[in-house]
């Protein structure tokens, strides 16, 4: 298995063109760093004290609280919005959006593009070998099917792991450099569900935030490996997953209206909808998505498994 | 004799309600250069395929060293070194690459014997390119060198000539009866250039229609029926033509080789003193034996041939 492992690895580290996926992913973060830079901000003042910014929107929410009722989900909202806001004034800790962590925190969503050069991958990774016909060659060892479509699967999760630090490596140099690396020990402050004020670890929030975000791309991935492994071919599988991606995650709030959706796998693939506690269909908990998450991809794989081991190889 | 390197018993393959591939029963020794021959579509590459597994087989089985393909995959597989149709590399890969890939995939196969490997095929110069800027029949010799890592008994080459010069074909025809001769492994080719064949194989089995025709020695297959035709090379062939025919029993006609005619080796004598006596000068008396090319296309039924 070390071996397989061994010879996937060799199979994309060998190649150019992973590495040019790795230096247009640093590329990538670099031009979205800047751009968020210089965007402009609401609520904000150019060049003004945080504390300053901070008071005009905790007045502002107060006047909104007072002069408003939208309902008690809403009420609670701004509440502790208010409150985290006060705690940040009186300890003295600058919001995370104005520290170099914000643009960091930010960067989490380029995962997207993570997941596209991923899904090049893993789908090349079945389907090349039979567009080339090396897959002939490959099955005729003393080898199992399955161990060979793992060690595949195995690599080009690594692969994602490999962009994602590079990803968080990347993002975290360049806002340094942006925004200095002076408030890098900022404690994170968020308000619990029960309204009470916390404060955590920057960098593990970071980390929790990206490894939040990483739940979809192993999904879209390993279906991608099972359209690579169904279909045989590199472009269907990419094209086709990376569609499923965008279309299926841009119908979710359409469907969210539908109780039945919640055995959709991409209302459950965003697991942050539970830290902001509100999920995307009332009724909804943390440990169901996982549970429907953990059944789509036994689905998927024992489809890959099954199709990869049974089928005859004619290419 | 010692037991077969490769047994086929039963062979049977369907795909859907299709017959691929009926009943196909034959045996390999160990040290035997075996063609396989067969028009297009006649099963040749399912046949292939079944043998390394790629194909899963419908009914009967595969013993390669007493061991079944279908039960014992990773037993069987391990003897078994092959080139499925084209040698297909890693083309971003170098040569070595490629080799140090199927290297891992089997067990005890050390950097010295791929270098040997290397040495044998002739590729020292070139291995540490990249496969996209190999010709043809470096790639060929490439995967001739994967084939051959591992040590395998049976040696699976389909097309083995494709893309090699006429040189590259000599040299791997050495090299294939060394293997065979001194190494005792079993060659198993298939190959639309029925003239390699005729150099190559001991023995050759022909397949049409998902059946086989005929397993039989070289020799046997090239003299079978042979006792036909005789051509005469004389000064000259119009009055040659008429003593001839004067004998009813004799079926004489001129060609563009000269005057040819069916005969036996008792006649061809009788013949030979008719003409003499007849005044006409014999300077050349010459059996053509069929080519397999000829015995191909009268067993196929001259279907094309692939």
């Amino acid at each position: 298995m070390v071996n397989l492992l061994l010879n996937e690895n060799m199979k994309i580290y060998r190649r150019l063109r992973s590495w040019m996926f790795v230096i247009g992913l640093v590329l990538t973060v670099i031009g979205f760093l800047i751009a968020q830079q210089y965007s402009v901000k609401p609520f904000q003042i150019a060049n003004a004290d945080w504390t300053l910014n901070m008071q005009k929107q905790i007045d502002n929410d107060k006047q909104m609280l007072a002069n408003m009722d939208r309902g008690a989900d809403w009420k609670a909202h701004v509440t502790n919005r208010i409150n985290v806001n006060q705690y940040h004034l009186d300890r003295h800790i600058p919001p995370t959006e104005d520290t170099m962590w914000g643009n960091v925190l930010q960067a989490a969503d380029l995962i997207i593009v993570v997941t596209v050069l991923t899904v090049i991958i893993a789908g090349d990774s079945v389907a090349g070998e039979f567009t080339d016909g090396t897959i002939k060659l490959l099955l005729i060892r003393p080898v199992s099917r399955s161990k060979i479509l793992l060690s595949k699967y195995i690599s080009a999760m690594g692969f994602a792991l490999l962009l994602l630090i590079v990803l968080f490596a990347s993002a975290f140099l360049v806002s340094g450099i942006m925004h200095g690396f002076h408030d890098l020990g900022v404690p994170y402050v968020y308000a619990s569900s029960d309204g009470a004020v916390h404060e955590t670890n920057i960098i593990q929030h970071s980390i929790c935030t990206y490894l939040f975000q990483a739940v979809q791309m192993v999904m879209v991935v390993t279906l991608a490996f099972m359209i690579s492994v169904l279909t045989r071919s590199s472009s269907i599988s990419i094209a086709l997953s990376v569609g499923i991606m965008f279309a299926g995650t841009s119908i979710v709030g359409f469907l969210a209206q539908f109780n039945w959706a919640k055995y959709y796998l991409f209302e459950n693939t965003d697991l942050t909808q539970y830290l902001a506690g509100s999920p995307n269909i009332p009724g909804m908990t943390m440990t169901f998505s996982i549970a429907v998450i953990i059944v789509y991809f036994i689905i998927f794989n024992v489809f890959s498994w099954t199709v990869f081991t049974k089928k005859d190889v004619t290419a | 004799m010692t037991a077969p390197i490769l047994k086929i018993n039963n062979l049977t393959k369907r795909i859907g309600n299709k017959l691929i591939i009926d009943r196909l029963n034959f045996e390999v020794p160990r040290g035997e250069i075996f063609g396989f021959l067969g028009p297009n579509g006649a099963g040749k590459t399912t046949t292939i395929r079944m043998m390394v597994g790629l194909m899963s087989i419908t009914e009967g089985d595969i013993l390669i060293d007493g061991e079944s393909i279908t039960y014992h995959f990773d037993k069987a597989i391990v003897k078994v070194g092959a080139i499925v149709e084209n040698p297909e590399m890693y083309k971003y890969l170098s040569g070595y690459r490629n080799l140090i890939h199927f290297a891992r995939m089997v067990p005890g196969v050390t950097k010295d014997r791929i270098d040997d490997v290397i040495r044998l095929v002739g590729l020292e110069n070139r291995i540490h390119d990249k496969v996209r800027t190999y010709s043809l029949g470096m790639r060929q010799r490439l995967g001739v060198a994967q084939a051959l890592l591992h040590r395998p008994s049976v040696l699976i080459l389909d097309e083995p000539t494709n893309g090699l010069d006429p040189a590259g074909i000599r040299e791997l025809r050495d090299y294939l009866y060394k293997l065979t001769r001194e190494e005792g492994i079993a060659v198993i080719v298939s190959s639309h250039l029925l003239s390699e064949m005729e150099l190559m194989c001991d023995r050759v089995a022909v397949i049409q229609q998902g059946k086989l025709v005929t397993v039989q020695t070289i020799k046997e297959f090239m003299s079978e029926g042979t006792h036909g035709s005789v051509v005469f090379d004389v000064d000259n062939p119009d009055m040659a033509l008429q003593i001839l025919t004067e004998d009813p029993s004799v079926q004489a006609r001129l060609t563009e080789k000269g005057l040819e005619c069916s005969l036996d080796k008792e006649q061809v004598a009788v013949a030979n003193g008719r003409l003499i006596r007849g005044g006409v000068k014999v300077y050349e008396i010459n059996r053509c034996s069929p080519t397999l090319e000829d015995k191909f296309l009268k067993i196929t039924g001259g279907q094309s041939i692939g």
